[in-house]
């Protein structure tokens, strides 16, 4: 038995070195950027580096189940707001230092923090803004008011002059937020979960909002993202709030289409909606063996200029990097046109809270815009009921 | 034994030994993981496997063994599996054993103390026959002072499962004179003419020569052999000690380019507790840097910062015996609209297995009857909704057919045929429940009709030649023989699905994902909501993910499933009897 432990050991060992090399999760869009890294660190470090492609989709579910293990990768893309779980889980790194931090914009570095700390380095930013039809629209409006009134002018028997998906907090947030309503106080300490500000007077007055599309039959009833998408494909809807993703599939479907960032809309007190912002990074596995060397190609090699400009180049979508950012907009031809525009609308924009809180956010204020949109509750009652089913399901 | 069967046997032990193989492999990697538990079932079942392939008597079992291993790996362990996470806080921030937690608490934390030194550093290697080996000497140099000290190559404390140094320690020596002495031995610098230190020698003819340095470019060809072979075997997770005894470390905060001293943060000491008016010794966690004891509590770790603030370090899987069944009664978001909840629940199920059952029979009798022409059609075209995949058939249906505006039910029925006004079917609480019920009774139907067509084929052809000599009606003839027939077949197949639908969490998700919201609620707890759907939302939309308090929930449901499915079997039992 001994005998067998010794050569099982030495087995392992010796498996343990052949795998003394850096594994990835990415996504599909990333990989050359990647690759491309990737081959510089191997010349530099001696040390391989495998890109393992995952559906976005799944990285931090098959991650959330591998890294307790000790198995998984040691360096996955992600969305910003995972990070509060990963990192309550003890799952992901910090990250020690980042060269060039002047360099990345604020709200991309906001974004993952967790607890005072950075876990990620970001390269994309996005959000959310409107799109407009321009067979049907022929003016561009400056304030929500005339965005009302060309929709209006838009709709007729067929044409549907506003949707969107009102009853989904992600798209409904910009109106909500920009009025003066918050989800989590931002506190120096990080968000103090206690303090919600999604039943203040400034939800309120967003909430009434969006009411106000409906009683007035501006957005018709039962609006979700199938129809709106699949509406405004066909020409028949004049304004809708999508993101980058939807785009390249209008300009497919033949749609000379415009967007509106919200940086250029405004209520009629002049604040600018608030959308949410979305920032993907590369995060480290805090139970990976080659930390050192995880750290260093998140930071020195996919942080650096070039490879962020190269993840830009797999996926054209804001960046995360100023510098880059400069650069791209400097020599911006029109097929560039949407990633300025949505960028434009990020930067108005808030990050989604990375509190692991903010899954029973989504729920509650579902709920809630499903009620207001549907007028079965005031949106006083509505709001403040949602208030308190996030603090119940928070708990404790 | 003939030839031919000798060889089978060897065939047989050859299999029997490549099984046992993989099981002894299996049981190594269950005993290295500390999984003892699964180790020790894992035993059992080898010992029995072989046991039964090599005695005779054991023959009939042979067939019985896979169905039985499987029965254990798909049903029974996760059941045992379930009730044991039932009892503990398993889920966000509890993953780890208490033990994993201190580990890391002990080798992950590190603080910078008052006046830290920040060193730059040198690799000075060893060539055997121009090639480099790893047998190095690292020349430091404060930032602060210029100082220089060497450091031999550190020696490993502790290695992991898998060989890798986890904990290596060296003395940094002070050189003076451009001399230093380790164990004895003394070496000495060769500087260049512009004071760069190019090689050291030993006394014994050692020469080791520079190497590598982050600070210098002109050493990057030799950076891939530092990395790999260096840094990455040996000074990973070196610990230099000054003369001090301050530990020095690769600093992160200069992405491992530099040393400076770091102190671990964490550390174990025994301390005495009084508890019940007996004092224990105990081991606790406490912070090198501010003296103070972690405090534990609900399973997770917690340190004071300056300001007397609790900040949550680590949390670990704790047994927290009943709560999470106690949680259910005490907590209001599960206490308040658990009978709505509850109710529902059994409605659904029990209308949605009424409804695609008279459904199912009433179109399999149709299709029983001698009149009828071209059965096969039909029948093939009923069995549609039950072979489309069902997530495909509910998004149609959400989408497609109940969608206030565009939707083909109020566009052309409610609206067009009659001119009403339109239904709201997925945002009004009674239209949803209405919805999820025919979309289920959709999906449903197929498969009650085709048993009922089973059924109905197997009851003899004379009970009703005999009945209608007694001239009986239609009626009468469906309620006293093929009714009562049908049931002895069917009844156990209505509690079956009964039971499906009581945790039918597709069927609702698909559709209404548990809403409406219930005006005014203050819970998660939509109208459509199931118990199942209720739980998932509790345990998996909340704060992360609640692994110990789903399995609660998921005993209390099984409990409630297995004794209503009791009750329902002993009730078709009662039918049994009418057929005797």
């Amino acid at each position: 038995m001994k005998k067998l432990t010794a050569v099982l050991i030495i087995l392992l060992v010796a498996m343990s070195f052949a795998s003394a090399k850096l594994v990835i999760w990415s996504s599909e869009n990333q990989i050359p950027a990647l690759e491309k890294l990737a081959a510089d660190f191997e010349s530099d470090y001696g040390i391989q580096v495998e890109i393992q492609q995952v559906n976005f989709g799944d990285i931090k579910s098959k991650f959330l189940t591998a890294a307790p293990a000790g198995e998984g990768p040691d360096i996955i893309v992600g969305a910003h707001d995972w990070v509060g779980e990963l990192a309550i889980n003890g799952l992901i790194e910090p990250i020690p230092f980042l060269p060039d931090r002047e360099q990345y914009y604020e709200v991309a570095l906001d974004a993952f923090n967790y607890g005072g700390k950075l876990y990620g380095v970001p390269y994309t930013i996005e959000a959310i803004a409107i799109i407009y039809n321009k067979d049907l629209v022929f003016d561009v409006p400056k304030t929500l008011t005339e965005l009302e009134q060309l929709a209006l002018e838009a709709s007729d028997d067929e044409v549907v002059g506003f949707i969107y998906t009102a009853g989904d907090f992600y798209h409904s947030a910009p109106f909500i937020l920009g009025r003066g309503g918050y989800i989590f106080k931002e506190t120096s300490a990080g968000q103090d979960v206690k303090d919600i500000g999604l039943s203040n007077q400034g939800a309120v007055a967003g909430g009434n909002l969006i009411k106000s599309w409906f009683d007035k039959g501006l957005i018709p009833g039962g609006p979700n993202y199938n129809l709106m998408d699949s509406l405004f494909k066909d020409g028949l809807a004049a304004f809708i709030v999508n993101g980058i993703w939807a785009t390249p599939s209008y300009r497919d479907a033949g749609i000379d289409y415009a967007i509106i960032p919200f940086s250029e809309i405004a209520f009629d007190d002049g604040t600018t909606p608030r959308p949410f912002v979305g920032v993907q990074g590369f995060m480290i596995n805090a139970k990976s063996s080659n930390k050192l060397e995880a750290t260093e190609f998140v930071v020195n090699y996919i942080g650096s200029y070039e490879g962020q400009y190269g993840m830009f180049l797999g996926e054209r979508r804001g960046t995360a990097r100023a510098d880059v950012f400069a650069f791209i907009e400097a020599g911006a031809g029109p097929e560039l046109y949407d990633v300025l525009q949505f960028s434009k609308s990020a930067s108005v924009g808030t990050p989604m809270p990375n509190v692991p809180e903010m899954a029973s956010v989504w729920g509650a204020m579902g709920d809630a815009l499903g009620l207001i949109i549907n007028g079965q509750d005031t949106v006083e009652n509505a709001l403040s009921a949602a208030v308190e089913k996030i603090k119940t399901t928070i708990g404790n | 034994m003939s030839g031919r069967r000798f060889a089978a046997f060897l065939v047989f032990l050859a299999i029997l030994a490549i099984f046992n193989g993989f099981a002894l492999w299996s049981i190594y990697l269950l005993y290295a993981d500390g999984n003892f538990g699964l180790m020790v079932t894992m035993v059992i079942l080898t010992l029995l496997i072989d046991l039964i392939a090599l005695n005779p008597k054991g023959y009939p079992y042979r067939y019985m063994i896979p169905a039985m291993v499987l029965l254990f790996i798909l049903t029974l362990y996760p059941m045992y599996y379930t009730f044991r996470t039932a009892f503990t806080n398993y889920g966000t921030g509890h993953l780890f054993t208490r033990q994993q937690s201190i580990q890391k608490l002990l080798s992950d934390y590190f603080y910078i103390p008052e006046k830290p030194q920040e060193y730059e550093f040198s690799i000075y290697i060893q060539l055997k026959d121009y090639n480099p080996t790893d047998n190095f000497i690292t020349l430091l140099q404060s930032k602060e002072s210029g100082e220089l000290f060497a450091a031999p190559r550190p020696q490993a404390i502790n290695r992991d499962a898998t060989g890798n140094i986890t904990l290596a320690t060296a003395k940094m020596l002070e050189i003076k004179g451009d001399t230093f002495s380790i164990g004895g031995v003394n070496y000495s610098l060769s500087r260049s003419p512009t004071g760069s230190v190019l090689a050291i020698r030993s006394d014994t003819g050692e020469r080791f020569v520079y190497f590598y340095s982050p600070q210098d470019q002109s050493t990057r060809p030799n950076a891939s052999f530092y990395f790999s072979e260096i840094r990455g075997v040996w000074l990973r997770n070196a610990e230099f000690t000054d003369s001090e005894g301050n530990q020095v470390r690769l600093f992160p905060n200069s992405l491992y380019t530099t040393f400076a001293t770091t102190e671990r943060k964490y550390a174990l000491r025994a301390e005495t507790v009084f508890s019940a008016g007996r004092a224990i010794q105990e081991t606790v966690v406490y912070n090198r840097q501010t003296g103070r004891k972690l405090v534990e509590e609900g399973g997770f770790f917690y340190d004071v910062d300056e300001n007397g603030n609790d900040i949550t370090v680590e949390g670990y899987i704790s047994d927290v015996g009943f709560w999470n069944f106690v949680r259910m009664f005490r907590d209001p978001k599960i206490s308040k609209p658990f009978f709505q909840v509850f109710g529902w629940t059994f409605t659904w199920a029990g209308l949605s297995v009424f409804f695609s059952f008279t459904i199912g029979l009433a179109l399999a009798m149709t299709l029983n009857d001698r009149r009828l022409k071209g059965k096969k059609i039909y029948r093939t075209l009923m069995i549609i909704p039950w072979a489309v995949p069902a997530f495909i058939s509910a998004l149609v249906w959400r989408n497609g057919f109940f969608n206030e505006t565009y939707g083909v039910l109020n566009r052309f029925i409610v609206q067009g045929l009659f001119g009403l006004e339109p239904i709201k079917w997925l945002n009004d609480a009674f239209w949803a429940k209405v919805s999820v019920l025919i979309v289920n009774t959709w999906l449903g139907f197929p498969y009650m009709m085709t048993v009922s067509l089973g059924a109905l084929q197997s009851i003899p052809e004379e009970f009703y030649e005999a009945s209608s000599i007694d001239g009986a009606t239609r009626l009468q003839r469906f309620k006293k023989i093929t009714f009562p027939l049908l049931m002895v077949t069917v009844a156990p197949l209505l509690v079956g699905s009964f039971a499906f639908n009581f945790n039918n969490f597709t069927g609702i998700y698909l559709v209404t994902q548990g809403g409406p919201a219930i005006v005014g609620a203050s819970t998660p707890a939509g109208a459509t909501d199931i118990l199942i759907s209720y739980t998932f939302k509790l345990a998996f939309e909340g704060r992360g993910q609640d692994f110990g308090f789903a399995s609660a929930i998921s005993i209390i449901i099984f409990i409630i499933v297995a004794g209503f499915s009791w009750i329902n079997f002993k009730l078709s039992g009662s039918f049994e009897e009418v057929s005797r």
